[in-house]
């Protein structure tokens, strides 16, 4: 629980809204909802040394309040395989944030293992002006980004709605294996829905929060990148 | 009323309903419109409370006594009618207070829906009525009906005196559904209770869905909304009152013009529209989508059982009319019930051909005795235990003698609480079509003006009857 207050109290001491990657993940695992083990490294040889702990291969991420968009500034590196990769990936990594954004404060690069492919779920919640929090459930890539096949559910969702918006997507005959792809774990899924509802409840202070994307595999699911941005209305963080 | 209902303020609202003792605050002047036409109206629906009409310059109106003032009136008051000039309300209202009247319908307009000093206005009356206690339903308003006790303080002229008692009751923020408005007698339209709840200031729509929930004149409510105060609160309600009644609503803003700029997928395809409806899935809300569904689809449920399964059975005097049935039906998962052999085989005795999965009477019409033989194919798909709700099309040709025959055969029918039964009416002349239609609903058989409607109806009433299986 201290971990948790001391995010949220260090953030908004620095008078920040958005959460960095690693912070959000941090706290959704406080939360229990399964998300890839990430590392904070703060400098290259921690990088080394925790890429070697965790196996390869591992990704790089660059680890700011100020970057936003993290691919298109150079601050993220896949699939590296060596302890040679994971050293010049750090060290391109910082070079190029530093150039893109010359006053970014830095809290150093984050290194998780890189996972073998699933089906991309994404799961987020928002604040709906009538309802209060909504939970968005769908596909991930072209299937929310073009086709917006999305469902919604007012939180609190009990098991019942949380099967139905999973069930209700168009896509979904890909997460039971469509043509001979295995069939994802959609339990795993209510699960997580659940339990993001209840999360959400017990934090007013939330605006929004996406897992984008969840791999889906058939035994379990796990959320590779999140993002929370909280509220900077004081009044809306009451439940 | 965002912090919940406590039992205190459901009496209150029954007292817009049922009144002992009414005081109408207003222009007495013989017109289309105001307090004149208010009495006359209550008056002519056989209102069982006392009306206390209220106005400085008169000392009779419709044969009762007029008082100066609300203080002056001896009696308890339980509700005050309000309909004069926005800048008075403010004044009238104290006068309320001092009478410790608890409920207030404002008739009265030019509030929050015109103007600044409108808004200005609503806001006063809303801070008087919160601090005596009294609820307020309005501004803005064409009021309430109970058709129960003639209770009708409709400021228009409707022109007819009696609403039929029913088991629908209809809520709206608008005036559209006000007896002068639609013609609930016309089309012999079975209510409960009439509620048009104006701008809403006080009393809203999840004050009404408590108060109906627990009205046992009401089976059934439907509802048309624009916006929502309290979302969780409206939530909460709607999940306790569904699996009792069934709740339809219309709702408006279903473009997607509120999508928001966001920082996320989320937030940017959250509209309104979409989250609307996940909260009617979540409360069991039956969502609606047109003004002609809002007004007949409940009667599916005031009138008829709920279907025991989702097998469709038609009766019609075309093939085409059988296969647009079907196609509407598969939206709603009704399937095409297939006859029993039995029933197959005595409609085939009837007439060749005739007991096919659509029985098309269109072909034995010719024979002589056809409302014989029309009487025994009813009551024999009827008898089909393979038949869950039943789509039957009638044509009531030009003669008055069928239309009497059809209401004799449909009288026999009502023993049957099996099948749920939609009925469509057509024919050559249409003062003979409302004649069948008034008299079978009269039955309690409920009738749609297009065969859609009435497949529609049969399918949400399927709907409905699986979602409540399942909160069991």
């Amino acid at each position: 629980m201290m971990g948790k207050l001391s995010i949220y109290d260090q953030v908004k001491k620095e008078g920040r809204f958005i959460l960095t990657e690693f912070e959000s993940k941090k706290i959704l695992k406080q939360a229990g909802i399964p998300v890839v083990e990430t590392k904070l490294a703060k400098s290259q040889q921690e990088a080394i040394a925790i890429s070697q702990k965790i196996g390869f291969p591992v990704a790089l991420k660059i680890v700011s309040p100020d970057v936003i968009h993290k691919t298109d500034s150079g601050g993220v590196r896949l699939s590296l395989q060596s302890v040679a990769e994971v050293k010049k990936a750090y060290d391109e990594i910082l070079r190029k944030v530093k150039k893109e954004y010359p006053k970014a404060l830095i809290h150093g690069v984050s290194i998780q293992k890189m996972l073998p492919i699933g089906t991309e779920v994404i799961i987020g919640v928002s604040k709906d002006p009538q309802f209060g929090p909504v939970i968005m459930f769908g596909l991930g890539g072209i299937f929310v980004e073009l086709l917006k096949d999305v469902s919604f559910r007012v939180i609190p969702v009990e098991r019942n709605d949380a099967r139905e918006m999973i069930k209700e997507i168009k896509g979904f005959p890909l997460l039971e294996g469509y043509r001979g792809k295995s069939p994802s774990d959609i339990s795993s899924l209510v699960n997580l829905i659940l339990k993001l509802s209840r999360f959400i409840e017990g934090n007013p202070q939330i605006k929004e929060l996406e897992l984008n994307p969840i791999l889906a595999y058939p035994k379990r699911v796990v959320a590779v990148d999140a993002r929370i941005i909280l509220e900077e209305d004081q009044e809306k963080t009451k439940s | 009323m965002a912090n919940g209902c406590p039992d205190s303020m459901k009496n209150v609202l029954n007292l817009f309903f049922e009144p002992q003792g009414v005081a109408v605050v207003g222009s007495l002047r013989e017109g289309y419109f105001g307090g004149y036409v208010v009495i006359k109206t209550m008056l002519n629906a056989g209102f069982t409370g006392k009306i206390y009409p209220v106005n400085p310059s008169y000392q009779e109106i419709h044969g009762l006594k007029v008082f100066p003032s609300i203080q002056q009136i001896p009696d308890r008051i339980d509700l005050a009618l309000i309909m004069i000039n926005r800048r008075t309300v403010p004044t009238v209202m104290r006068e309320c207070v001092a009478k410790e009247i608890k409920a207030v319908i404002v008739v009265a307009d030019g509030f929050a829906e015109r103007d600044e000093e409108g808004a200005e206005l609503q806001k006063e009356i809303v801070k008087i009525g919160r601090e005596a206690g009294i609820r307020i339903l309005g501004p803005n308003t064409a009021g309430v009906v109970n058709s129960a006790n003639g209770f009708i303080p409709d400021p228009y002229e409707p022109g007819y005196k009696k609403v039929k008692p029913g088991a629908v009751a209809i809520c709206a923020q608008t005036g559209m559904i006000n007896p002068q408005a639609f013609p609930y007698a016309d089309l012999h339209y079975g209510v409960s209770k009439i509620c048009d709840y104006g701008n809403k200031c006080d009393v809203d729509e999840c004050d009404l869905l408590e108060y109906l929930e627990g009205d046992s004149a009401t089976k059934v409510i439907t509802m048309y909304l624009e916006g929502i105060q309290d979302g969780q609160r409206f939530l909460n309600i709607s999940k306790r009152v569904t699996p009792k009644k069934p709740v339809l609503i219309l709702k408006s803003g279903r473009t997607k013009e509120g999508a928001k700029v966001s920082a996320s997928h989320t937030g940017a395809l959250a509209g309104d529209d979409q989250i609307f409806s996940a909260a009617c899935k979540q409360s069991g809300i039956l969502r609606i989508e047109t003004f002609r569904q809002f007004f007949e689809l409940p009667k599916i449920f005031s009138l008829q059982p709920l279907p025991k399964g989702n097998r469709l059975g038609i009766v019609t005097f075309t093939g085409g009319v059988g296969v647009l049935a079907i196609d509407e039906g598969t939206q709603y998962g009704l399937t095409v019930a297939k006859l029993s052999p039995e029933i197959g085989n005595r409609l085939d005795n009837i007439f060749p051909g005739l007991g096919k999965t659509v029985v098309d009477i269109g072909p034995p019409m010719a024979v002589n005795n056809y409302m014989t033989i029309y009487s025994e194919i009813l009551q024999t798909v009827m008898l089909d235990q393979n038949i869950d709700c039943l789509f039957n099309v009638i044509w009531t040709s030009p003669f008055e003698a069928f239309v009497d025959e059809y209401l004799k055969l449909y009288s026999s029918l009502q023993r049957d609480d099996q099948k749920t039964i939609a009925t469509w009416v057509y024919g050559p002349s249409l003062p003979l079509i409302r004649k069948l239609s008034n008299g079978l609903e009269d039955l309690g058989f409920p009738v749609f003006s297009d065969l859609e409607t009435a497949i529609q109806a049969l399918g949400m009433a399927y709907q409905y009857s699986t979602w409540k299986k399942g909160e069991k």
